[in-house]
């Protein structure tokens, strides 16, 4: 009942590829046989309507087809994948997780029960209204994860509109709201999913050429590894038309070098939240970070500066948090925006502002600065404990040489004086020698 | 010791000075105001400069140093008064006597 809308596409499609997967082809009419087979198998696995599932996976053909074949047995799924794999215990007590689906790397499938009862407020109110679930958890890069449950339904009524089919790389991961948007979106308008390997500029590349891939959708941290990489020089990138873009801000000195090494690839920015889902947007321009956001039933508001979202997809709620959600049903997004007319510019999370002595800093503004500076590989800066100013701002850098770290004070000082605020200028500076991002390509700032 | 922390101090007030537009007067040396009384410094200033003496400290004596803490700023007399007071309680604090 709830997939029929990607049944009768994949039928429609038999012919067309629905999936690579480790550089094999799989067509719609196989995901079609693949997606009826689970349902059956559900039927007689034992695991009941409406339990709580995590599904330990990546994008596979049997991990799409289970998703899928979950959903129609209105189970609550949480997708899990490895990257947060030490979380595995914590994410099964909050979830209260039922049952366990296991993919391995080779696609084979394994199940074990769990022997709990989920009776949370909030799943039993989802499993008494017979709709499917899904639970994300939110990265946690600072402090602890926090589980956002989603009634399915309203989350899969916006892919019944069809749209541009293309061939998608599943870039973002599967655990994740942006992973799982590209994979229904993908899917309801048939076009094809691509999967990769590993995650590096270089494989990324390379799959783009090997599979013509039109459709990135990734993150600004990465974009920028990609252009520092030099990676796409090595490879036909000409099928590429669009990149779209969430998850954080993007650097302006990011946004411009991207243009100049792909001028015709389109930018797009996303706006999601794993509370929300992810909403349509429309940059004002391909090289400009003012963009519309709204879509179907969408409201935005903007209170006190901060972002303000009304929307029929919204999680019903924190499994393990008060409910972030305004007494009049608005979700309170603790992004700072500017505003321009019906443009809107996000200026970072409100939690990661540092404040210098009464003054606002915000890390992006200073990041697209230092990144401009010769020799500088990557930054990240963040806010750290100072008695004297309440915070500071410090700056860790990469960089690929072997300056010391005196010099390079001298340097960025210098490069900064005429750019940023004196405020701004990072009292303290980090020479690294490590990436400031996880797996999930995002950028991670870490102070006090 | 005293002699070298002295002269860390005012090597990163020089190179501060290229920031600042009221400069340290390093030309008068450990009696140079910084902070307060007579002082040309603002809290940024002040910051970045203690944060830089540190780091240079640190590769100097090779040991990790925090000068600015709750303890400076609970001194009975503040350590950012001048370079000088600032070079005395940076070697109490090396010689673990703070």
């Amino acid at each position: 009942m709830f997939t029929d809308f990607l049944s009768d596409i994949f039928s429609d499609n038999r012919e067309k590829d629905a999936l690579v997967w480790q550089d094999r082809k799989y067509l719609y009419a196989f995901l079609l046989n693949a997606f009826q087979d689970w349902r059956k198998k559900l039927d007689e696995s034992g695991i009941a309507k409406n339990s709580v599932v995590l599904l330990e996976a990546d994008f596979s053909p049997n991990a799409l087809a289970l998703m899928l074949s979950l959903i129609e047995h209105e189970c609550i799924v949480v997708p899990f994948t490895t990257s947060v794999k030490s979380k595995k215990a914590e994410f099964c007590e909050i979830a209260q997780i039922e049952h366990i689906i296991s993919i391995d790397e080779n696609d084979m499938v394994s199940f074990e029960k769990i022997y709990s009862q989920a009776d949370h407020d909030l799943l039993r109110q989802l499993k008494e209204r017979r709709h499917p679930g899904l639970i994300l958890f939110s990265s946690g890069s600072t402090g602890k994860s926090k589980a956002a449950l989603h009634d399915f339904a309203p989350l899969l009524e916006k892919f019944k509109i069809r749209r541009n089919a293309m061939r998608t790389l599943t870039f973002l991961l599967f655990d994740h709201i942006g992973g799982i948007n590209t994979l229904l979106h993908t899917l309801s308008n048939a076009g094809c999913i691509v999967t990769v390997q590993d995650r590096s500029p270089e494989s990324v590349c390379k799959t783009i050429e090997k599979h013509k891939v039109q459709l990135l959708p990734t993150s600004p941290t990465f974009i920028a590894l990609l252009l520092l990489s030099e990676a796409y020089r090595n490879y036909d990138s000409s099928s590429l038309e669009l990149v779209t873009y969430g998850t954080e801000v993007m650097p302006e000195s990011t946004l411009k070098k991207f243009h100049e090494c792909f001028p015709n690839v389109r930018l797009l920015q996303t706006y999601g939240l794993s509370e929300i889902g992810i909403m349509r947007s429309k940059s004002e321009s391909s090289n400009s970070l003012w963009m519309k956001i709204g879509g179907q039933g969408i409201q935005t508001r903007i209170a006190e500066g901060i972002l303000q979202i009304k929307t029929p997809s919204a999680m019903l709620g924190y499994l393990n948090a008060p409910s972030p959600f305004t007494q009049d049903g608005w979700f309170d997004t603790g992004d700072k925006v500017e505003v321009n007319g019906d443009y809107i510019r996000i200026l970072g999370r409100e939690s990661e502002i540092i404040n210098v002595g009464g003054e606002k800093v915000w890390p992006v503004e200073i990041e697209e600065v230092i990144q401009m500076m010769p020799g500088v590989e990557d930054v990240a800066v963040c806010g750290v404990k100072s008695p004297i100013t309440g915070q500071m701002v410090q700056a860790s850098v990469k960089l690929n040489s072997d300056e010391t770290l005196s010099d390079f004070r001298k340097r960025m000082r210098t490069f900064c004086k005429d750019k940023l605020a004196s405020f701004k200028i990072p009292q303290k500076v980090i020479l690294t020698d490590h990436a400031f991002h996880g797996g999930r390509f995002k950028k991670m700032r870490i102070g006090n | 010791m005293g002699e070298k922390i002295l002269d860390i101090i005012i090597s990163q007030a020089k190179e501060l000075n290229e920031q600042l537009t009221n400069k340290i007067s390093v030309e008068q040396g450990a009696d140079a105001p910084l902070f307060g009384r007579g002082g040309v410094l603002d809290s940024i200033a002040l910051v970045t400069l203690v944060v830089a003496v540190e780091q240079a400290i640190e590769d100097e004596f090779d040991t990790a140093l925090t000068i600015a803490d709750e303890k400076a700023m609970s001194q009975k007399v503040s350590p950012f008064r001048t370079v000088g007071s600032l070079s005395e309680y940076v070697q109490k604090l090396i010689k673990g006597e703070i």
